[in-house]
């Protein structure tokens, strides 16, 4: 009889591989390739999209809201004078969050702390979940 | 592996070097940096001799009821050293936090400074 353990000889090494994606700090979703880079969450009644854009105002960055997307919008200039060092992006931006559910458009609420935008969009009523109570007979 | 594990798990916060422009006016230098999500209480400046470190934190606040669906950025932990030369007049360092971006002034000694040497018509 032969049996296959060619799968279970690498299982120390897979579990250490296991527990590094799983502790790996923050667990980024995607590599800082685009910017500004986003976080959404996900609340019972909200979703909150959360963007690091250091050093702009909040009237600064265009927010447009449609049914299908969130676009955050915006110009980062540059100083004046001789650089010597120069790694901070600067020109125009622009994030597309997709939104899948309907959003109460008329309560989204944006905020800008410490360099963070915060954008909370309240779930319409047709999309939140509904507990349904079952009668029992 | 299970003392790799507990280091793991110990609150150490990821270390980033924040994004840095550092250029030149008449008047002195400018050091700016992309710090989001650090104020004015988890930032500090120490100059020793002719180093200077940048430190800041940026710990955002934990929503229990939210459940994160994309994760691009998170807690971290800014770091840089910068050398400052003689050039500089350190008494005169000016550091300005705004909006999550750190601009930092350090004006040129007054021996550096341009200054224009007056004619004398003979």
């Amino acid at each position: 009889m032969v049996i296959d353990f060619s799968t279970y000889y690498d299982l120390p090494r897979n579990l250490d591989t296991f527990f590094e994606e799983l502790w790996r700090p923050s667990s980024l979703s995607q590599r800082r390739i685009s910017y500004p880079p986003v976080n959404i969450s996900e609340s019972e009644g909200n979703f909150i999209v959360r963007s690091e854009i250091p050093g702009m105002d909040v009237q600064d960055v265009e927010l447009t809201l449609n049914e299908k997307s969130l676009v955050i919008r915006g110009t980062k200039k540059s100083e004046v004078g001789s650089y010597y060092r120069q790694e901070r992006p600067t020109g125009n931006f622009q994030r597309i969050v997709n939104l899948n559910v309907a959003v109460e458009t008329d309560a989204v609420k944006a905020s800008m702390k410490d360099g963070v935008l915060e954008v909370v969009l309240p779930k319409a009523k047709e999309s939140r979940p509904v507990t349904i109570t079952i009668d029992a007979q | 592996m299970s003392n790799e594990l507990e280091k793991k798990t110990l609150p150490a916060l990821p270390r980033f070097r924040p994004n840095t422009d550092v250029l030149e006016r008449e008047e002195g230098f400018y050091i700016f940096m992309d710090m989001p999500g650090v104020n004015k209480e988890t930032l500090s400046i120490d100059l020793r001799e002719n180093e200077m470190e940048i430190r800041g934190k940026a710990v955002y606040p934990r929503d229990e009821d939210a459940k994160a669906l994309h994760v691009e950025f998170g807690d971290g932990e800014y770091v840089r050293t910068f050398t400052i030369s003689d050039g500089v007049d350190r008494e005169g360092i000016k550091a300005n936090l705004k909006n999550g971006q750190l601009e930092l002034f350090l004006p040129k000694a007054a021996r550096f400074k341009p200054r224009r040497i007056e004619i004398q018509a003979g």
